[in-house]
C-alpha cells in the first residue's frame, strides 16, 4: 500500500517536474534558435523598438536648399512645347497645310490627301497653318527638305510605310506619324502612332465591325493564332500551350485550318509581337476577336488617347501557360466588354482611311487644346471622340451619350423651336399647346421668311424669343446660343400637337436622350429597279426616320450638324428642305447606330408631309429630287446609316379596355 | 515536521515564480506600447529576486545579491562610442556580472551544484535585444528554483509520514493541475499570436547585423535605358500564382560599413521603414525568397543626398539574389544631387526597376519604371478637411519657397497685372523661431499658414525646383487646389495609370506668362470637378507612404498580370462617381440579326397538358430556334419522347437536381442564341404575333428585359417602405418573367453574380425570382424594362389556382416584402419607372388589319 502510494507520489512528482522542465526549456529553445523563415506565420518586416526615433528622409532645410537651376533646353528634343508651337495656332486651334506632293502618288497617299483636305482643320494657305504636314514617299524615293522646315518645328511627317527613316534630312523637332512605330524610337507626347493600313483600306465609311452578337457563340473557338500567309488558325480551348507561336515539336492538335476565311472566328486572337505582324491587329479588331498581343515591340495606334487595356490584352510571350489559363478563366463580363470595345474602336477610329487621318488630327488638336480637350471618357466610349466635339463641351453630362456612365439623368425641361419659313398666320394654337406643357422652358421662333416677323406674339407662360434666320434650310439646325436646355422640340407651324402628346413624347425622350423622338415617320428602302436608295412617307409597318417638323432631340445634334458635317453635305441638303430632315436623321443614326423612336399622335396631321411640294409621296413629279437626296447622302456617307424600327412607344394603358379616368394621357386615345 | 514543511513552501514558491514569470511576459507585451519598459522589469525583477533569495537559503551568500539592483548604468559597448539608453532599461548581462538588475542571474549561479543544473553558463550578447535578456532572466530564476527542488525532492519523500500522505498527495495533485494549467497558459498564446510579438521581432535598429563592404567589391552597371518589362524583367519568377498577385520579398535590414568601419549611410529613414512595413503587411509580401517575384532591398535610397553612391551600389550588388538587379525594386523620392541634379537616382543599379519621384522624359523608362510622388511629411502632420465647392479667395497661388528668380519675376508680373486674385508667397525671413518657418509663408509682412493657405486658392502653381518632383504637389492636392504644373518634361506621379488631365493643368515653361489666360478659359464646372479629383488623388495615392507603396506595387502587378489589371475607372473615378455610375455590360449599340432567333425556356413541374399546349403555341413563332423544357420535378419523370408534340425546332428537356425557382435562370449550355424567352408552362394566351413582336422589340433593346405583364413598385408613405402594385397603372417598372425576353448573359449574372443572399432567399421562399431578375438587370444596366403589347387577362403566375381575395392579398404582401428585402440588399432602388410600352407601329391605327405586320395583338 505504502509502496504503491510512494510510487504514485513519486510518479506524480516526476511528471510534474518533467512538465515544469519542458515549460522552462521551451522558451530557451526558442531563443537559442535563430528566427527561421517559413515557420508558422510569415515573419514580416520587424517592428523596430526605436522606430519612433528614426529620422525623416528629407529635412525641412532641404526644401529651402532646393535651388532651382534653369537647364538649357536640350536640342534635338521633341517636347510638346518645343516642337508644336501652339501660339501659332491662334484661337481656332489646329490648321493643317499639306505640302503638295510632286510626281505620281500612290493610291494610299491619294486617300490620305483626300482625307486631310476633307477635314475641318485643313487650310490651303501655308502662312495661316500651324501644322505643316509632309507626306513621305515610299521607302525608295527621296524627298527634298521642305521650304518652311525650320528645324522641323510645327511639322508632322507622315509615313505609312514601316521603313527606315529617310536620310535626306534630320527629323529633329518634327513630329512623326508612323504606322506601328517601334517602342524604342517612339517619343510619347510627340509622335503619333498610326495603324498599319492595308492597301485596300477604303477612303470612307468602310466595312462595319463583324460582331453580330454581344457574347461569344458557345461553339466559337477560344483562340485564333496567326499563321502563315496571313491566315488564322483556330485552336480549341483545351489545346495545350504548345500551339503557341509554333514552338511546339509535336502536332498542335485541335487545329481547324480555314484557308478561305481571312478573318478569324474566335474569342481571342494571339498576335506575335513583331512589327511585321502588326497588320493583323486591325484584322482582329474588325472581326471582334479580342487581340492578345504578345510582348508587342510596336506602339499601339493612337495610344496617346485610346485606352487599349479596354479592348486588348497585352501579355508576356514568355508565359504561355499563364496567359492561356488566364484567357480560359477570364470572367464573362470582361470578355463581353473587351469584345464590344473592339467593335466600337474599329467603327469609331479605324474602319476607313478618313477616320484614321481625322483621328490623328483630333489628337493633335487635343494637344493644342490642353485642358479643354475631350476627356478620357469621350475618347473611350461610344460614339467616340470624332463625334464628341470639344468645342461644344468637355463635360460628359452635356452630351446625350454618357448619362449612364456619369450616373446623371437628362434635364427635365425642353425648348420648343418653331421654324417659320413661309409667312402666314402665327401658329397660335401650337404655341399655346406647347407652352402649356409643364416641361417647357422656352419657345423660340426661328423666323426664316422674307417678310419681317410680326411685332406682336401671343402672351405665353414661358419666355418667347424670335430669332432671325438666314433663310436657308439648314438654319433650323444651327446651334443658337439662345437654346438653353438640352432637349429641343423642333416644330413646324403646320404641326398640330396637344399638350399631353408633347408631355408624353418628352417623357419618352428622357429615357432615350440620344435618339430622336418624333410623331411622323418616313422609311427608306432599296429600290431594286433603279438600283438606288429611296424613301417614302407612306404608312408602313416600319420606319427609319422621323420628321423634324415635330420631334424631340438633344441640342448637341445642332452642333454636330453644323460643325462636323462636311460642307458639301450641307449644301446638298440646303437645295431641298426635305433633304435637311433626311440629313439630320442620317447624322443621328450614324452616331447612335440605332433607329429613331415613334410616339403616337391622336389626330393625323393635316398633311403627312408638311412641306408638300418638296416632300415625297405627294406627287410623282416631286419625287426624283428627294429620292436623289437619300441616294446622294448615302453615297457621301459611304454607307446607309439608317436603321429600321418596327415599334412605337405608347402610354402604358394606351387604348386598353379600362376606364379613361385611369389613364394619364387621355387625349392620345383619339376619337 | 520542519524538514517536511520546507519543500512544501518551496513548491508553492516555485509555482508563484512561474506565475510571476507569466506576469513578466505580460509586462513584455505591455511594454510594446510603453516607453518605461525598464521600470516594469525592474519592479518585477525585485519581486523575483526576493523570492529567489528565499529559495537560495544556502550556506553561501551570493555575491551579487547584497548589491543594490536598482543601480542602472549604461553598458559600454566595444568598438562603438557610448550611447545613453533612451530609457531606464534592463541592460544586457555582462561577464563578469555588473551591478545591475541581472543580479537575479547571479542568484542562480550560486546554487550548490552548478554542474548538474540545466543551465548553461550564459554569455552576454551585445546584439540580443534587451527584451530577450530579461526574458531569459526570468526563466533562469524559475530554473534555479526547480533545480533546487529537484535536488532535494527525492530525499524528502521517504521521510514522509503516512498520515500526511493523503494530504500531500492531494496537494501534489493540485500542484500538478496548476502546472498543467500553467502549461496551457504557456502554450496557448504562442499558438495564437505570431511569435513576432515577443520573441524575435522586438529588436532595435542599432542591433542590426553589420556588413563590411570591401573597397573592391563589384559595382553594378549603370541603369540600362532600353529596359522594358519583356527584356529586363524575369517574369518566370512570378510563375505560380492563381491569385494574380506578385510576391514581394524584403531583404532583412543590415548596416553597411566600408573597410574603415565608416557606415555607408544612415541605416534607414522613418519613411522607408514605413514603406517596408506597408509592403510587409500587404498581400504581396512573402518571406520565402525562393517564391518571390519582386525583391525590395532594405537599403534606403529614398533621398540620394546622404548616400555614398559607390558604396551604396556595392551594397546593392552583394544582395543575395541581386543578379544584375533583375526583379529588384528601388524606391527613390529625391534623386540627384548638386550641381546638376539628375532626374533619376545616380546609384548604379543595372536592371533594377526604379520607383522614382521626379523622373523626366529623358530618364523615365516607359512601362518599366514607376513614377511616384515625393511624399510630403505635412500630409501626416496637418489635418486639412476637404473643402466643399464654392468660390475661393485667390485664383492663382504660388507658395513654394525656393523659386528660380526668373520664374519669380514672371509670377510677380502676373501678380502686378491681376492684382488681388494672384498671390505669390515667399519664405518668411524675419520670423524669430526658425523651426516653424516651414509652416509659414509671407507676402509683404503678412504671414500665412502653410498649407492652410492653399485651401484659399483655386489654382496653385507647382514649379520645378532643382528637382522636378516637388513635395508641394502633394500639399496642393491635399488642399483640393488644382495644381498648375510648370515643369517641362516632368513625368507626373503614377502617370501610367492616373489621368492627370482630370486633376491638373500642365503648362509649358515658356508659356508661363500666359498662365492666367489659360486658366481662365477653363469653365467653372470643370474647375470644380478638377478640385474634387485633386483631393481624391491625394486621398487615394498621396496621403501616406503606405498608399504610395501599394499603388506602386499594384502598377507593377498589373504589368505582370495584364489580364487581371485594374481598369481606368477604378484608378481614376472618385468613390462617389464609382457608386453612381453604371457600366452597362451590353453597351455596344448592336441590333442582333433576326436570323439568330431565340431560345424558349419553359419551366415546368408536372402540368404536362398545359405544358404541351404552351410548346405547341410557342413553336408557331417564326423566330423560335430552340425549345428548352426545364423539368423541375424530381419525383416524376418527364413524359416519354413519343408523347411530346412534334415541332419544327429542336426540343430539349433538362432535368434538375432540385426543385428551385432559380433553375429557370441557369445559363444552360443548350442555350445557343443570345435571346432567351422565359415562359411559364401555363402561359397559353400569348399569340404567335405577340411573341414574334416581343422578339423584334428585344432586338432593338437587347440589354433590357422585354416582357408582357408589367408591374410597378411604389413608395408607401404611411408604412415608409416599398409596395408592390399590380393594378392598372400608367407606369411600369417591372415585367413578370412568366413571359419575357432577355439576353442570356443575365442568366449568367443571376446564377453567379446575384448580390447578397437573394438567390437563396428566392429559392427558400419559392417566390419573387422575377422581381430579383428585374432588380438585377436594372441595377447592372441602369435602364428600365420594356413592356410590350396591351394588357391581357393573364392567368398570372401570381394568382394561383384558388383565385381567392385573401390569398391574393397575402401574395401582394409577400411581393412587397421581396421588394423591400432586395432594395436593402442592393443598397438602393435600381428599378426605373417609365410611362411607355411598345406596340407595333400601326397598332390600332386606321389601317387595314391584313396589311399590318402583327395584326393579332391585343386580342382577348
Amino acid at each position: 500500500m505504502q509502496s504503491w502510494g510512494r510510487k504514485s507520489l513519486w510518479l506524480a512528482l516526476s511528471a510534474s517536474w518533467l512538465l515544469l522542465v519542458l515549460l522552462g526549456v521551451s522558451p530557451f529553445l526558442r531563443l537559442a534558435a535563430p528566427p527561421r523563415p517559413g515557420l508558422g506565420a510569415p515573419q514580416g518586416w520587424p517592428r523596430w523598438l526605436d522606430a519612433g526615433l528614426l529620422q525623416s528622409f528629407s529635412q525641412p532645410e532641404e526644401l529651402l536648399e532646393d535651388v532651382p537651376q534653369l537647364q538649357a533646353a536640350r536640342g534635338e528634343s521633341c517636347q510638346r512645347g518645343a516642337c508644336l508651337d501652339t501660339s501659332k495656332c491662334g484661337s481656332d486651334g489646329l490648321k493643317v497645310f499639306v505640302y503638295p506632293v510632286a510626281g505620281p502618288i500612290s493610291e494610299t497617299h491619294r486617300k490620305i490627301l483626300a482625307s486631310v483636305e476633307g477635314s475641318r482643320y485643313h487650310t490651303r494657305s501655308a502662312a495661316e497653318a500651324c501644322l505643316l504636314l509632309l507626306l513621305l514617299p515610299g521607302p525608295h524615293e527621296r524627298s527634298p527638305v521642305p521650304p518652311q522646315w525650320n528645324g522641323g518645328r510645327n511639322h508632322l511627317v507622315l509615313t505609312l510605310h514601316p521603313a527606315p527613316r529617310p536620310r535626306t534630312f534630320q527629323l529633329a523637332q518634327a513630329m512623326v506619324a508612323e504606322a506601328s512605330p517601334t517602342v524604342d524610337t517612339f517619343r510619347p507626347g510627340c509622335d503619333v502612332a498610326l495603324p498599319l493600313l492595308p492597301e485596300a483600306h477604303p477612303l470612307r465609311a468602310g466595312a462595319p465591325g463583324q460582331l453580330r452578337q454581344h457574347s461569344p457563340h458557345p461553339r466559337a473557338a477560344l483562340l485564333a493564332l496567326a499563321s502563315e500567309r496571313g491566315r488564322w488558325r483556330t485552336a480549341d480551348a483545351n489545346s495545350s500551350a504548345c500551339s503557341w507561336d509554333g514552338r511546339c515539336e509535336q502536332d498542335p492538335g485541335g487545329e481547324l485550318s480555314q484557308p478561305t476565311e481571312t478573318l478569324p472566328n474566335a474569342t481571342f486572337c494571339l498576335i506575335p509581337g513583331h512589327r511585321s505582324d502588326a497588320w493583323r491587329f486591325l484584322q482582329a479588331l474588325q472581326a471582334g476577336c479580342i487581340p492578345v498581343l504578345l510582348s508587342p515591340l510596336w506602339e499601339l495606334p493612337f495610344s496617346e488617347r485610346i485606352d487599349w487595356t479596354k479592348a486588348t490584352i497585352i501579355a508576356d510571350e514568355r508565359q504561355p501557360r499563364q496567359v492561356l489559363a488566364a484567357l480560359q478563366e477570364m470572367p464573362l463580363a470582361r470578355v463581353l466588354s473587351l469584345r464590344q470595345q473592339t467593335q466600337f474602336l474599329w467603327a469609331a477610329y479605324f474602319s476607313s482611311v478618313e477616320k484614321v487621318i481625322h483621328t490623328m488630327l483630333e489628337i493633335l488638336q487635343a494637344r493644342i487644346l490642353g485642358a479643354s480637350a475631350q476627356p478620357w471618357l469621350l475618347w473611350n466610349s461610344p460614339p467616340g471622340a470624332l463625334l464628341a466635339l470639344p468645342t461644344y463641351s468637355t463635360h460628359p453630362q452635356d452630351f446625350p451619350f454618357y448619362h449612364l456612365q456619369q450616373g446623371s439623368s437628362p434635364e427635365g425641361r425642353f425648348s420648343a423651336l418653331i421654324w417659320v419659313e413661309a409667312p402666314g398666320q402665327p401658329p397660335l394654337k401650337l404655341i399655346e399647346a406647347v407652352a402649356a406643357s409643364q416641361h417647357c422652358a422656352q419657345i423660340l421662333i426661328l423666323w426664316s421668311s422674307e417678310r419681317p416677323s410680326p411685332p406682336r406674339w401671343p402672351e405665353t407662360s414661358v419666355p418667347l424669343t424670335v430669332l432671325e434666320g438666314r433663310r436657308k434650310a439648314s438654319d433650323r439646325f444651327f446651334p443658337y446660343s439662345a437654346i438653353s436646355t438640352d432637349a429641343i422640340l423642333s416644330l413646324d407651324p403646320h404641326s398640330s400637337l396637344s399638350t399631353s402628346e408633347v408631355d408624353f413624347a418628352f417623357g419618352v425622350w428622357q429615357s432615350f436622350p440620344e435618339r430622336m423622338v418624333g410623331f411622323v415617320t418616313w422609311s427608306h428602302f432599296w429600290d431594286e429597279a433603279r438600283g438606288s436608295w429611296g424613301y417614302t412617307a407612306e404608312t408602313a409597318n416600319e420606319f427609319s426616320m422621323v420628321l423634324t417638323t415635330a420631334a424631340f432631340y438633344h441640342r448637341y445634334y445642332h452642333t454636330l450638324f453644323t460643325r462636323s458635317l462636311p460642307k458639301a453635305l450641307r449644301t446638298l441638303a440646303d437645295g431641298s428642305p426635305a433633304c435637311v430632315d433626311v440629313l439630320m436623321n442620317f447624322l443621328v443614326a450614324a452616331v447612335t447606330k440605332l433607329p429613331p423612336i415613334k410616339v403616337p399622335q391622336a389626330k393625323r396631321h393635316h398633311e403627312a408631309a408638311p412641306r408638300a411640294p418638296a416632300g415625297p409621296g405627294s406627287g410623282p413629279e416631286s419625287q426624283p429630287p428627294a429620292r436623289d437626296c437619300v441616294d446622294q447622302l448615302a453615297a457621301e456617307f459611304g454607307h446607309m446609316p439608317l436603321v429600321t424600327s418596327r415599334l412605337r412607344l405608347d402610354p402604358v394603358l394606351f387604348k386598353d379596355p379600362v376606364s379613361v379616368q385611369r389613364k394619364k394621357y387621355r387625349s392620345l386615345e383619339g376619337r | 515536521m520542519h524538514s517536511v514543511k520546507l519543500p512544501f513552501r518551496k513548491v508553492v514558491r516555485s509555482t508563484a515564480l512561474v506565475m510571476t514569470r507569466l506576469r513578466l511576459r505580460e509586462c513584455y507585451k505591455w511594454s510594446v506600447e510603453s516607453p518605461c519598459l525598464g521600470l516594469q522589469l525592474l519592479s518585477l525583477g525585485q519581486r523575483l529576486k526576493r523570492a529567489v533569495r528565499c529559495i537560495a537559503s544556502a550556506p553561501r551568500t551570493c555575491p551579487g545579491e547584497t548589491r543594490s539592483p536598482a543601480v542602472l548604468t549604461p553598458p559600454v559597448q566595444q568598438g562603438a562610442k557610448a550611447r545613453p539608453l533612451p530609457h531606464a532599461q534592463c541592460a544586457p548581462c555582462q561577464t563578469p556580472p555588473g551591478p545591475r538588475a541581472c543580479a537575479l542571474f547571479q542568484a542562480c549561479s550560486c546554487r550548490p551544484d552548478p554542474g548538474r543544473g540545466f543551465l548553461q553558463p550564459r554569455r552576454s550578447s551585445t546584439r540580443a535585444a534587451v527584451a530577450e535578456e530579461c526574458g531569459e532572466e526570468a526563466v533562469c530564476v524559475i530554473m534555479c528554483a526547480s533545480v533546487k527542488y529537484n535536488i532535494r525532492g527525492p530525499a524528502l519523500i521517504p521521510r514522509m509520514k503516512t498520515k500526511h500522505r493523503i494530504y500531500y498527495i492531494t496537494l501534489f495533485s493540485i500542484v500538478l493541475l496548476g502546472l498543467i494549467a500553467t502549461g496551457m497558459f504557456q502554450f496557448w498564446p504562442h499558438s495564437i499570436e505570431s511569435s513576432s510579438d515577443w520573441s524575435v521581432e522586438k529588436r532595435s535598429i542599432r542591433d542590426v547585423p553589420v556588413v563590411r563592404l570591401p573597397a573592391d567589391s563589384p559595382i553594378p552597371e549603370r541603369g540600362d535605358l532600353s529596359c522594358r518589362m519583356h527584356t529586363c524583367f524575369d517574369v518566370y519568377r512570378c510563375g505560380f500564382n492563381p491569385k494574380n498577385k506578385i510576391k514581394v520579398y524584403i531583404y532583412s535590414l543590415k548596416k553597411y560599413v566600408d573597410d574603415f568601419g565608416v557606415p555607408v549611410s544612415d541605416t534607414i529613414s522613418r519613411e522607408y521603414n514605413e514603406l517596408l512595413t506597408a509592403i510587409s503587411d500587404s498581400d504581396y509580401y512573402t518571406d520565402d525568397i525562393n517564391r518571390a517575384c519582386l525583391f525590395v532591398p532594405s537599403i534606403d535610397v529614398l533621398n540620394q543626398s546622404p548616400l555614398r553612391i559607390k558604396e551604396t551600389a556595392q551594397a546593392l550588388a552583394q544582395l543575395s539574389r541581386w543578379d544584375r538587379g533583375t526583379n529588384h525594386l528601388l524606391f527613390n523620392m529625391l534623386p540627384g544631387g548638386p550641381p546638376d541634379y539628375n532626374t533619376a537616382l545616380d546609384v548604379p543599379r543595372d536592371r533594377a526597376l526604379l520607383a522614382g519621384g521626379g523622373f523626366s522624359t529623358w530618364t523615365y523608362r516607359q512601362g518599366y519604371d514607376v513614377s511616384i510622388p515625393v511624399y510630403s511629411p505635412l500630409s501626416a502632420e496637418v489635418d486639412l478637411p476637404e473643402k466643399g465647392p464654392g468660390p475661393r479667395r485667390y485664383f492663382l497661388l504660388s507658395s513654394q519657397m525656393a523659386v528660380h528668380p526668373e520664374f519669380r519675376e514672371e509670377l510677380e508680373a502676373l501678380q502686378a497685372k491681376h492684382g488681388e486674385s494672384v498671390l505669390v508667397l515667399h519664405q518668411c525671413t524675419n520670423l524669430s523661431e526658425g523651426a516653424l518657418s516651414v509652416r509659414k509663408r509671407c507676402h509683404k509682412h503678412q504671414v500665412f499658414h502653410y498649407p492652410q493657405v492653399l485651401q484659399e486658392a483655386t489654382f496653385c502653381v507647382v514649379l520645378r525646383g532643382a528637382r522636378l518632383g516637388q513635395a508641394a504637389l502633394s500639399d496642393v492636392l491635399q488642399a483640393g487646389c488644382v495644381p498648375v504644373v510648370i515643369a517641362d518634361s516632368y513625368i507626373l506621379p503614377f502617370s501610367e495609370v492616373l489621368d492627370w488631365k482630370r486633376a491638373s493643368v500642365v503648362v509649358p515653361e515658356e508659356k508661363m506668362a500666359d498662365v492666367y489666360k489659360i486658366l481662365q478659359s477653363i469653365p467653372q464646372r470643370q474647375i470644380q470637378e478638377m478640385q474634387r479629383q485633386a483631393r481624391w488623388f491625394w486621398e487615394a495615392y498621396f496621403q501616406s507612404i503606405k498608399a504610395i507603396a501599394l499603388a506602386t506595387l499594384q502598377i507593377i502587378n498589373d504589368r505582370i498580370y495584364p489580364y487581371a489589371a485594374i481598369s481606368y475607372e477604378e484608378w481614376n473615378d472618385p468613390p462617389a462617381v464609382k457608386w453612381s455610375s453604371v457600366s452597362n455590360p451590353l453597351f455596344l449599340p448592336l441590333i442582333p440579326p433576326q436570323s439568330q432567333g431565340f431560345t424558349a425556356i419553359v419551366l415546368t413541374y408536372d402540368r404536362v397538358e398545359s405544358l404541351f399546349r404552351v410548346i405547341t403555341e410557342v413553336s408557331k413563332v417564326p423566330s423560335l430556334s430552340k425549345l428548352l423544357v426545364v423539368w423541375n420535378n424530381q419525383n416524376k419523370n418527364p413524359p416519354e419522347e413519343s408523347l411530346w408534340p412534334k415541332i419544327r425546332v429542336p426540343l430539349k428537356v433538362v432535368r434538375t437536381a432540385e426543385n428551385k425557382l432559380s433553375n429557370r435562370f441557369f445559363p444552360y449550355d443548350e442555350i445557343e442564341t443570345e435571346a432567351v424567352l422565359a415562359i411559364d408552362d401555363d402561359i397559353i394566351m400569348l399569340t404567335s404575333d405577340e411573341l414574334q413582336f416581343g422578339y423584334e422589340v428585344w432586338r432593338e433593346f437587347p440589354d433590357r428585359l422585354v416582357g408582357y405583364p408589367g408591374r410597378l413598385h411604389l413608395w408607401d408613405h404611411e408604412m415608409n417602405k416599398w409596395k408592390y402594385e399590380s393594378e392598372w397603372t400608367n407606369e411600369v417598372s417591372m415585367v413578370l418573367t412568366g413571359a419575357a425576353f432577355y439576353h442570356k448573359y443575365f442568366n449568367y449574372l443571376y446564377t453567379y453574380k446575384m448580390p447578397g443572399d437573394i438567390k437563396n432567399w428566392v429559392d427558400a421562399h419559392m417566390n419573387c425570382e422575377d422581381i430579383a431578375m428585374n432588380f438585377l438587370v436594372a441595377n447592372v444596366t441602369g435602364k428600365a424594362v420594356i413592356k410590350v403589347t396591351p394588357r391581357k387577362k393573364f392567368k398570372c403566375p401570381e394568382c394561383t389556382a384558388i383565385d381567392g381575395l385573401s390569398l391574393d392579398q397575402t401574395h401582394m404582401v409577400e411581393r412587397s416584402e421581396c421588394i423591400n428585402k432586395f432594395a436593402s440588399v442592393f443598397g438602393t432602388m435600381p428599378l426605373k419607372v417609365v410611362e411607355h410600352r411598345a406596340d407595333p407601329v400601326l397598332y390600332k391605327d386606321d389601317f387595314p388589319e391584313k396589311l399590318k405586320s402583327f395584326p393579332n395583338i391585343g386580342s382577348l
